[in-house]
């Protein structure tokens, strides 16, 4: 009897590790053979003999993207979104998450149903555009970060996480005659740190891979970000050679350049991902569902 | 009796706004806490609701000195542009691909993340199972225009699957102009996307199970497949249910970004959705007024369904996503 179970197990345990290897390696394979087409020979690229390892070893496609496109302008104007946007959004979000987590603020209802009602009603893309249109914001870097400056969703999280947080610990600060103000800024803001982190992540993230936004709002190709750059170029392949000589020319392909930039677009998400992982998922069970 | 009463009221009126005065000089802070955040709700998700007036009216864009003045002197309608799109073709076409395409990703998808996180569960080999749930998280964090990419490279006309197709003979599958494939794609890339991250939630839930309940099952004889049918499953059922209930609230939500990023002419047939064709008609050809309109509608029946599926929730399981 015990015997037959643990042969069960053992099967059962193999199958197990087997399967989820499988997904792991679903998971992986599409950037490892991306990785490995960015740094491939362009004949190898052509004719499709890369499969996970790159042929030919060279940097042409990552040379061609870092010197002779649009890339690293909207790089930049990608980072500047991504690091003003979170920046932003991370002062108004923790501003609004602080009073709305004391139960005793008068109003407190009326403020948190406006965002839930924010959050639940979309004004639609039409409107959004003529809002943008009308405040003259079309074909600047704002427009893809203000509509993002308070996501209800990740202020509700923090409110969440403020509410738990012990009422005695500003007691001390009360008595000694401190406003709110100080008492966020000295008190909650250190005690909030892991989903100040979490959130910031979520926001970065969301900044950094915008692009309907911008596909709206933007249309100057130097204030293009990255991921509009790239589904430009994915989409209209034969638009990367302009001023190159024959021999960058046998160098490159499209499909190379292609992956190239995919691979430099993700690079930061997947660098800094495994670091903090912990933060996301923090987050995630935190403020999915309210009991 | 009768003046005593009123007195106290008075009194109790007078001591009310003494409290609320003294309330405010205590907590004023607070209120301006709340003004950065409110300036940008108001003019960011508030404003725009003006521009819903678009959806009655046939909005001219050069007929005033600016958006908000061309939307008072544009002529109202009443429900002359519901009346065209509802009767039109095309609304039919993104309505039904909408359902179509979020019905057959709950169906497909929903349970993938359930089984992943009773498979992980029972890992018990630490570091690998830290690898396989590293590995499976990382695609939620990549943009729509990233996998669409990475799918491009795989299973587009010069992608890797053709290569290997032709190599061996076969004739070439372009699954992103195909329209009996495009679907297919969508539902398989959405999977690849957020299955692993899906997965957390029934993670934790599975942790919140009795240990014992295990332990007495392995006394009773019961073998791998009983524990997770008699024990992990019911123990994770409640959240089960919860997240089918609120998935079946955003139905309407068939994956904008995703279809917007990987769609094309070819497959607008299949693919075309409310969101998309609102883009298309209303900015791309600029009929302004059909495209608010429309997105007046979506939002209105999405505001309900999803209301009324976390209300549902709420009585159910006691939980809801506010």
């Amino acid at each position: 009897m015990n015997y037959r179970i643990t042969t069960g197990e053992k099967i059962f345990k193999i199958c197990n590790a087997v399967i989820l290897t499988f997904i792991g390696l679903m998971a992986i394979l599409p950037f490892i053979h991306v990785f490995a087409k960015a740094l491939s020979d362009n004949s190898a690229v052509i004719s499709g003999k890369v499969t996970f390892l790159p042929v030919g070893l060279q940097l042409g496609n990552y040379e061609f993207i870092l010197t002779k496109s649009m890339f690293l302008t909207c790089f930049r104007n990608s980072l500047f979104i991504t690091i003003i946007g979170t920046l932003l959004s991370l002062f108004c979000t923790v501003t609004t998450a602080y009073p709305l987590s004391k139960v005793w603020l008068k109003g407190r209802k009326f403020f948190v149903l406006l965002y839930i009602f924010a959050m639940l009603f979309y004004g639609g893309i039409i409107p959004g555009y003529m809002l943008m249109k009308s405040l003259n914001l079309l074909d600047t870097l704002w427009s893809v970060i203000f509509p993002f400056m308070v996501v209800p969703f990740n202020m509700l999280v923090v409110k969440t996480f403020m509410e738990g947080l012990p009422e005695s610990v500003e007691e001390s600060a009360k008595i000694d005659g401190a406003g709110d103000i100080r008492i966020l800024v000295s008190i909650i803001l250190p005690m909030s740190m892991p989903v100040i982190a979490t959130i910031g992540l979520f926001y970065a993230v969301t900044y950094w891979n915008g692009f309907f936004h911008a596909t709206m709002y933007i249309s100057k190709p130097d204030l293009k970000p990255l991921q509009q750059y790239i589904y430009e170029m994915i989409n209209s392949a034969n638009n990367i050679n302009n001023n190159m000589s024959v021999e960058e020319m046998l160098k490159i392909s499209p499909g190379g350049v292609q992956a190239a930039a995919i691979i430099a677009t993700t690079l930061p998400i997947i660098i800094v991902y495994p670091f903090l992982q912990k933060y996301f998922v923090q987050g995630m069970t935190l403020g999915s569902v309210k009991g | 009796m009768k003046s005593e009463t009123a007195l106290s009221d008075v009194i109790s009126y007078d001591s009310v706004s003494k409290k609320f005065i003294k309330y405010l000089k205590n907590h004023y802070q607070m209120y301006l806490l709340l003004v950065p955040g409110l300036i940008f709700l108001v003019i960011f998700k508030f404003l725009p609701l003006i521009g819903l007036t678009m959806a009655f009216k046939d909005f001219q864009i050069l007929l005033g000195n600016n958006i908000l003045d061309s939307i008072f002197k544009s002529p109202w309608v009443g429900l002359d542009i519901f009346r065209r799109i509802f009767s039109s073709q095309d609304f039919i076409s993104v309505l039904g691909n909408t359902l179509i395409i979020s019905v057959l990703k709950i169906v497909f998808l929903f349970p993938l993340p359930i089984i992943l996180a009773i498979l992980l569960n029972e890992v018990k080999n630490r570091a690998f199972k830290k690898t396989v749930q590293t590995v499976v998280y990382l695609p939620y964090f990549l943009s729509w225009v990233v996998v669409f990419g990475l799918f491009f490279t795989l299973m587009g006309n010069e992608g890797v699957l053709n290569n290997l197709l032709s190599q061996f003979g076969f004739e070439k599958v372009n699954f992103f102009t195909d329209k009996e494939l495009f679907r297919p794609l969508l539902i398989i890339s959405a999977g690849w996307k957020d299955t692993g991250w899906d997965s957390i939630i029934y993670m934790a839930a599975i942790t919140a199970i009795n240990t014992e309940l295990y332990e007495a099952a392995v006394v009773d004889g019961a073998n791998k497949f009983k524990q997770i049918w008699h024990i992990t499953i019911p123990g994770i059922l409640p959240v089960i249910i919860l997240m089918l209930i609120l998935r079946v609230g955003y139905i309407l939500n068939a994956g904008f970004e995703q279809i917007f990023a990987m769609y094309n002419p070819a497959v607008y047939d299949v693919a075309d959705i409310i969101d998309t064709y609102i883009y298309r008609k209303g900015l791309g050809q600029m009929d302004f007024s059909l495209g608010t309109a429309l997105g007046l509608f979506n939002s209105v029946i999405a505001f309900v369904l999803i209301t009324s599926c976390n209300f549902i929730s709420r009585k159910s399981t006691g939980k809801g996503i506010w």
